[in-house]
């Protein structure tokens, strides 16, 4: 009879979870929101000095190895660029000067593409031109990417990875192979994602030898007689 | 038939799961995560096939709005050597000191609690001049003030007679923190952080004058763009 009466009354033991899952998915939203996953990546480059001695020895780069490339871009409304538009000039060799100068209407060594939009337009084109020139470096690592990713090098992903970088970077400083030199300038109105995409192929063709200058006088009215032209055309 | 009961289904779903998974996510986002910081202007950097890692220590970074406003940030070392507190204190003590020698008629002077709401700061670039009226203002009135301020910078190719932005990064240079200065020898110490559809006019006059001021070598901020073969 006592049995029935002080029957012991079930506890349940089990805890309620949903207001810790309320807890919880409020801070996860909280850090989602206030965190940066991707951290921003960076692109060394190197100015020349100012100094008048160091500008001299640069002009001694080797004629037939020069390229120069010139960016320009147009401003909106609000002075900003338009990272959509945009022309590329780019020449050959050494600036034209003296009796070469005379003859730039006629005989004008400055081409242009125009940039387009983000996938097409100057960026494959510049691509071509510069793997054009950098074909020597650019076949030989592309024998060492082979090799690379057959694990030739070494067994070890690491290791293999690190004698890679080792053997593309003395493959594209190699004298004796033929090199381009290309010297980077923009107008003031080109933007700068234009500016550090064409950086960017410097990387993609494995060109070790850029670097950016100030636009001049001789630049400028080539690109003007070559707007001239194409407006007459 | 009275035999037949209808079996009472519990209704409550159990949680623990759910709660298990929710507190493991929740352990991820707070040991990975580095917060936002708080930035005058907010820029969209260009993509680039560049793999390289902004670095989290010893940096100076330079942010250049649109329309050519430049504002500064510096970090400290990683360990507890040189904190960003220590670093930006010292900072500004050199700065007041530059300055100083350029403009002796009218010399800032900062006191101690300027310094302290100055180490604080994480992004700055306020004119000399108007710099001691602004670590004065309360936090979030010397944010909405930083926004329309900026360092005043003009093309200028004489270190001798160095504008604000040059006297900021010398005093970057010689502050006591060696491992800032030597990442900024080495070029990973100076970062450019510009917006894409900044003008190039606009970069150059940054590049330029740290041209002068001898740091031919500095980094500029991509965003990863992941290129096709």
């Amino acid at each position: 009879m006592a049995k029935t009466k002080s029957r012991q009354k079930k506890f349940d033991t089990r805890i309620d979870f949903t207001p810790m899952v309320d807890m919880n998915m409020l801070l996860i939203t909280f850090f989602m929101l206030c965190t940066t996953m991707i951290k921003s990546q960076t692109l060394q480059i190197a100015l020349p000095t100012n100094e008048k001695v160091e500008q001299e020895q640069q002009n001694k780069v080797k004629q037939s190895e020069a390229v120069t490339i010139i960016i320009d871009g147009k401003l909106d409304d609000k002075g900003l660029s338009k990272p959509d538009e945009g022309l590329l000039y780019y020449f050959d060799g050494m600036p034209p000067s003296g009796e070469e100068l005379k003859n730039l209407a006629t005989a004008n060594p400055m081409k242009q593409i125009e940039f387009g939009n983000k996938t097409g337009g100057a960026l494959p084109a510049v691509r071509e031109i510069l793997r054009e020139r950098n074909k020597d470096v650019v076949k030989k690592i592309e024998e060492l990417k082979k090799d690379w990713k057959a694990m030739k090098f070494s067994t070890n992903e690491e290791k293999n990875d690190s004698i890679y970088q080792v053997k593309a970077r003395e493959i594209r400083n190699d004298s004796t192979l033929k090199r381009p030199v290309v010297i980077i300038k923009a107008t003031p109105n080109a933007s700068y994602a234009h500016v550090v995409s064409v950086l960017d192929e410097m990387q993609i063709n494995n060109i070790s030898r850029y670097q950016i200058d100030r636009i001049n006088q001789v630049d400028s009215a080539m690109m003007i007689l070559l707007q001239g032209q194409n407006v007459a055309k | 038939m009275g035999k037949v009961k209808i079996k009472k289904k519990e209704t409550r779903i159990d949680m623990t799961a759910m709660s298990d998974v929710t507190v493991l996510l929740l352990t991820f986002f707070m040991l990975t995560s580095t917060f936002l910081q708080k930035e005058p202007v907010t820029v969209i950097t260009p993509p680039s096939v560049s793999e390289e890692k902004v670095p989290d220590a010893n940096l100076l970074s330079v942010l250049v709005s649109p329309d050519g406003k430049v504002f500064l940030e510096v970090l400290g070392s990683k360990d507890s050597t040189y904190k960003s507190e220590t670093v930006r204190a010292d900072l500004l003590k050199n700065m007041a000191a530059e300055y100083n020698k350029m403009h002796p008629s009218n010399p800032v002077k900062f006191t101690a609690k300027q310094v302290d709401a100055f180490s604080k700061q994480n992004a700055f670039g306020v004119p000399m001049s108007k710099m001691a009226q602004w670590l004065d203002l309360p936090t979030d009135e010397r944010d909405k003030a930083l926004e329309t301020a900026g360092i005043p910078i003009n093309m200028n190719e004489d270190p001798n007679k160095p504008n604000e932005f040059q006297m900021w990064i010398r005093a970057a240079y010689n502050s006591m923190n060696e491992e800032l200065q030597q990442t900024m020898v080495k070029g990973k110490g100076i970062a450019i952080k510009a917006d894409q559809t900044t003008p190039y006019s606009v970069v150059n006059v940054v590049m330029d004058n740290l041209q002068t001021m001898k740091m031919n070598k500095f980094s500029l901020m991509t965003a990863l763009k992941t290129e096709e073969e």
